[in-house]
């Protein structure tokens, strides 16, 4: 469990980095350290969906690999069969698929 | 064109169950300075904006609203889906209880249905930014008040997020505003609407 949450952690703060950029760009398109980070972080975001589709579901439809019978760590009803993964993992808006940041208090 | 990727923008993970919460941050999906609102005033409005990027930061950040409106359903979710009716009655949720039992349905926190004219489109850019930077400013007091009253940290730090995306993108929409005066006749911004008065707009 640990290794989907610390790379669910890492997803969520490269693409929040790319999600705050985005509208950043859109106002200052000609910004070159913007675009340089862009492109870096960009980057950086494929290699980590990559990652966390081939070792427990895909987080997109397009990281869907229908090559493989997807990952054994992923619940799935499906498991060890050439089947659809993109139903595979927890549901977004459940607390199981949420325990990558557990709150530790807060102001 | 729209695609889904599975997992919210911030986490939401809530161990306690509270309908009385969840009645309140209700409006942030269905209420007048919503998320939902939100979201569809800027798809909205950006078929007709006259420059084109400041079309294309009402389609990154009505997107972003989208989800926004998804963290929010999901804490409502989270506070209502194992309260028991006893529960339901003591923190007045029995009524919503009554038409939708625990799904999400949009409202105000006051009860009143989600309703369009919470929104603007009115197909001028000068009156729709004004109108956006208003609407962020509104939701971020919202934010303000909910987190006054909430004190589960659970549900707290989730909206201070919220919280936070409302000024970046109040300040997003200054720099359009900018924008579009840019391609005004400086002595009279306020004068027509350059989405139909063509003529006066710069080439």
């Amino acid at each position: 469990m640990d290794d989907r949450n610390t790379l669910l952690k890492e997803i969520d703060q490269v693409s929040f980095y790319l999600d705050d950029l985005r509208l950043y760009l859109d106002t200052h398109p000609l910004e070159e350290k913007a675009l340089d980070l862009y492109q870096q972080k960009h980057q950086k975001r494929q290699e980590l969906l990559k990652e966390y589709a081939e070792k427990f579901e895909p987080l997109t439809c397009h990281c869907v690999d229908l090559t493989t019978n997807g990952s054994q760590a992923s619940d799935t009803c499906c498991l060890g069969h050439k089947h659809w993964t993109w139903s595979d993992g927890p549901i977004p808006w459940e607390t199981a698929a949420n325990s990558c940041h557990i709150s530790k208090g807060g102001v | 064109m729209w695609s889904y990727e599975k997992r919210l923008q911030f986490p939401v993970h809530i161990t306690k169950t509270c309908p009385k919460t969840a009645s309140l941050l209700m409006s942030q999906f269905g209420g007048p300075d919503g998320e939902l609102s939100a979201s569809m005033r800027y798809l909205s409005q950006r078929y007709t904006m006259p420059c084109k990027e400041v079309g294309g930061l009402l389609t990154d950040i009505g997107t972003e609203e989208l989800a926004h409106l998804e963290i929010i359903c999901a804490i409502v979710y989270q506070l209502t889906k194992n309260m028991n009716v006893d529960e339901a009655k003591a923190c007045g949720f029995d009524a919503y209880y009554v038409d939708h039992t625990s799904a999400l349905w949009p409202a105000a926190a006051a009860g009143v249905p989600f309703n369009a004219c919470e929104f603007q489109s009115k197909g001028d850019a000068i009156a729709d930014l004004m109108e956006d930077l208003a609407a962020e400013q509104k939701a971020r007091t919202t934010y303000d008040n909910l987190i006054r009253i909430i004190d589960d940290p659970e549900v707290r730090n989730p909206l201070k997020f919220l919280r936070a995306r409302e000024v970046v993108h109040f300040q997003r929409f200054g720099e359009a505003m900018e924008k579009i005066k840019d391609s005004l006749d400086a002595k009279n911004f306020y004068y027509f609407n350059p989405e139909f008065d063509k003529q006066f707009v710069k080439e």
